[in-house]
């Protein structure tokens, strides 16, 4: 499998891949870091970094399918496909193998990111704390992001419909927190508390508060482990019913 | 070394296998021969463990391809039609990778790529990259990558397609090379490279099997005795009759024009003596006789001859029995009619 997670990697990084998207995911944050400042009025010295993220969010998952759509989708085109499910692999190892490269080339991104809070603490004050835990939950979030990517690039073998059907289906997500606000879902009770239960966006709220819930984490790994599951189930499901 | 029972695959409704046995022994090559969409490789996609089919069993050293699957795999080396290679790699870089999944152990590696390279003569290549190479060699790379991991099984489906002549009778070499310590399956719609390799052949048409048998069986059985070819100098119609004219001689067919004064007959003869009456008859009339032969059907033609039936034959001697009591049977109609 580790064989498997490095081949993932060196395809990444020993292309221009990953340092295309790392660039793309730093400017997003310069941009919005430079919006921040100049938004600073003068009885408020300070700013957070969680909101950077928080307000931008929709360029952030703008990235993440990009990231995920070749994962097995040029493999089915590359007739390589046959060589990984015809290993000793099994499908689920092939599965997460992909799955913790992937998670590694969004660690490096967002990693990247640091720089700006770094600039900031050698010429002010940064709080960390709330900033460490800003980046866990938007990790976390990403991670979500990444197996559901990996999902729909298993459903099809041109990786740009599973990158368009990614950036829907996330817009989708983000959506579903405006949706929540509004008056007729807050009409229900029962409906309200399932939008927001599966809001993701609200969850990565407590988290840029500097708030780590418990139920947060469980929330985004317990995602994650049904997406990758499914994800194999699809390609074993195709393998049976491949027309 | 692999059993397949009874094995099935529908794609929807439509049947692509329909329950095919056969076995490849230890240290055997098996030939698997068929037309286009006889089903060659969605067999050997189900005995490789990358589809899984819709009934019956495959078993590979022991191990059932679907039940212990990571077992099975371990003993499969398999070359698809299309070799899975990855372009943005190098030859190296990429032989390492699939040793690694195929699960060799980081001290073996180096060594069973170096060999696999060797074998297949790629080693000059080992720092290009594969979307460089020519389609000859992306195939070798494929080929290199079915060896690592020593599996017991090789599954080779249609490993010289698309390489130069000389590349293919170095990979006929190497198939038979690599019988000392394998068994190898492999595929070909080219009967001459299947006889050139194979010991025993298994002949798919249609998802179903026509005929199992071993080469020289096949060979044996497909000596025509019946029909004599002849290259004879003369007046076309003189011949004609001077042939007739010997008692036990069928019809005449297939006269072709080969130059001024010079054709060539198919006769069709009751036994040997009668050939000899025949040149007797040809050569007493003044009848120049270029040459003379047996007609044998080639292997084309058995080839043909069976995969354009519809009907299942399970070997090769059943349809040759039906055949002659069908003859049995006409010739009885014609005393009859006499």
């Amino acid at each position: 499998m580790f064989s498997l997670y490095k081949k993932e990697l060196q395809s990444f990084f020993f292309s221009p891949f990953a340092y295309v998207l790392t660039a793309l995911f730093m400017f997003i944050f310069s941009l919005g870091f430079a919006v921040q400042i100049g938004q600073m009025t003068s009885n408020m010295l300070k700013f957070s970094f969680p909101n950077i993220f928080y307000n931008n969010f929709f360029y952030f998952i703008f990235v993440i399918p990009i990231l995920t759509m070749r994962s097995f989708a040029d493999e089915r085109r590359g007739g390589t496909e046959v060589l990984l499910i015809s290993s000793p692999l099994s499908v689920f190892k092939i599965v997460f193998a992909k799955f913790l490269s992937i998670a590694t080339v969004f660690l490096v991104m967002m990693v990247s990111t640091l720089f700006f809070p770094i600039v900031t603490a050698l010429n002010g004050e940064v709080m960390w704390s709330s900033l460490i835990c800003a980046y866990i939950g938007f990790y976390f979030w990403g991670l979500a992001c990444i197996a559901l990517g990996m999902l729909l690039s298993s459903l099809t073998e041109y990786a740009i419909i599973a990158a368009i059907l990614g950036e829907i289906i996330m817009e989708g997500l983000l959506f579903l927190d405006k949706f929540a606000a509004t008056a007729l879902v807050e009409a229900y009770p029962a409906l309200d508390s399932v939008v927001k239960w599966f809001s993701l966006q609200r969850r990565f709220f407590y988290f840029s508060q500097g708030m780590f819930r418990l139920e947060d984490l469980i929330f985004f790994l317990s995602a994650i482990a049904v997406v990758l599951a499914w994800t194999t189930i699809a390609i074993e499901k195709r393998r049976w019913s491949r027309a | 070394m692999v059993e397949i029972k009874n094995l099935t695959k529908y794609y929807g409704r439509n049947p692509a296998v329909r329950g095919i046995d056969f076995e490849i022994r230890d240290n055997e090559i098996l030939g698997f021969l068929g037309p286009n969409g006889a089903g060659k490789s969605t067999t050997m996609n189900i005995i490789a463990g990358y589809l899984p089919s819709t009934g019956g069993t495959v078993t590979i050293n022991g191990f059932d391809i679907t039940e212990q699957a990571s077992e099975a795999k371990k003993c499969i080396g398999y070359l698809p039609e299309i070799p899975p290679v990855y372009p943005d790699m190098r030859v190296e870089e990429y032989l390492n990778f699939v040793a690694g999944i195929k699960g060799v152990k980081k001290a073996e590696r180096k060594a069973q790529v170096e060999s696999a390279m060797e074998r297949l003569r790629i080693t000059d290549m080992r720092k290009r990259l594969i979307r460089n190479l020519s389609k000859g060699y992306k195939q070798r790379v494929g080929f290199a990558q079915a060896l690592l991991g020593n599996p017991k099984v090789l599954i080779l489906d249609e490993p010289t397609v698309g390489l130069d002549p000389s590349q293919v009778i170095e990979v006929r070499n190497l198939i038979l090379d690599l019988k000392k310590d394998h068994s190898i399956i492999f595929s070909s719609h080219i009967l001459a490279e299947v006889s050139a390799v194979c010991e025993r052949v298994v002949i798919i048409n249609k998802g179903e099997i026509m005929a199992i048998d071993t080469i020289e069986n096949l060979e044996k059985t497909l000596v025509d005795k019946n029909l004599l070819s002849l290259k004879v100098e003369g007046d076309k119609d003189k011949v004609q009759r001077l042939i007739k004219d010997v008692r036990g001689t069928g019809s005449i067919t297939d006269i072709t024009y080969i130059s001024t004064e010079l054709y060539s007959y198919k006769v069709e003869i009751e036994n040997e003596t009668v050939r000899k009456e025949i040149l007797s008859a040809l050569i007493a009339n003044d009848c120049n006789v270029v040459e003379v032969s047996m007609a044998k059907l080639s292997l084309e033609q058995v080839f043909l001859k069976l995969t354009s039936q519809s009907r299942k034959r399970s070997t090769l001697e059943d349809m040759l029995a039906e055949e002659t009591a069908k003859e049995a049977a006409a010739s009885n109609d014609k005393k009859e009619e006499e």
